[in-house]
């Protein structure tokens, strides 16, 4: 077989290549938990930004297993975890002259996030 | 990696350009490296991720001075070159070559 037939360039192209997959253990957050990202700076690939490091947020969602950026991108596998969409206010992430409603909603593997205690 | 990447925050870029009507490529170079990136990925069992990373590694000053679609055949080049399956040398020779055609 092709390395990518024909049949499949237009779903490539268009939707891309999904990168969700079956996790067997439980989430082990929920919408409303209130999680601090992780402080941790890899020197390899990683999708969890510097500017949220060690700050609060809260859980909106959980939208499943997905394949783990940061085991693909060094061969390691997908490594699937749950992913979720955390808030973070702008004012937790810039400070107090940040306008009190925005907020920013990130994806994070839920190896990224603990709970806030 | 704390690498170039990593904008969220920074300031001094300027505001983000909003173009009417923007076609989905501005030079015909970037329909081609586009393609040759999604055929690389193919051919090589290579995951996005992969390349992603491989961008990250840019010298941060060649990362902010080059176009977007640049970036996709530096993370292709240096993928293909870390996987042993094209060298650099491979590479020069047969842009020298394709120059030279060009040039003709």
């Amino acid at each position: 077989m092709p390395a990518l037939p024909k049949a499949m360039v237009w779903e490539v192209v268009k939707g891309g290549m999904s990168a969700r997959a079956q996790v067997d253990a439980p989430a082990r957050f929920k919408p409303g938990d209130r999680v601090v990202a992780r402080n941790i700076n890899p020197v390899g690939h990683t999708r969890l930004p510097r500017y949220i490091r060690g700050k609060q947020g809260v859980v909106q969602s959980n939208h499943g297993g997905f394949a783990f950026a940061d085991t693909r991108a060094h061969r390691q596998g997908d490594q699937p975890h749950h992913l979720y969409s955390v808030r973070f206010e702008a004012r937790e992430l810039w400070g107090a002259d940040a306008a009190a409603r925005d907020a920013v909603y990130i994806d994070l593997w839920e190896p990224y996030i603990e709970p806030a205690n | 990696m704390n690498g170039i990447h990593d904008l969220g925050g920074m300031h001094g870029f300027g505001p983000i350009e909003r173009e009417k009507n923007e076609p989905v490529f501005h030079e015909d170079w970037e329909r081609r490296i586009f393609g040759l990136l999604n055929l690389t990925m193919g051919a090589a069992q290579i995951h996005v991720d992969e390349i992603r990373h491989a961008i990250e590694k840019m010298p941060p000053a060649e990362y902010l001075a080059s176009p977007y679609y640049e970036h996709w055949l530096y993370g292709a080049e240096k993928v293909l070159a870390e996987l042993g399956l094209v060298t650099p040398e491979e590479l020069d020779k047969r842009t020298a070559e394709m120059a030279k055609r060009e040039a003709k």
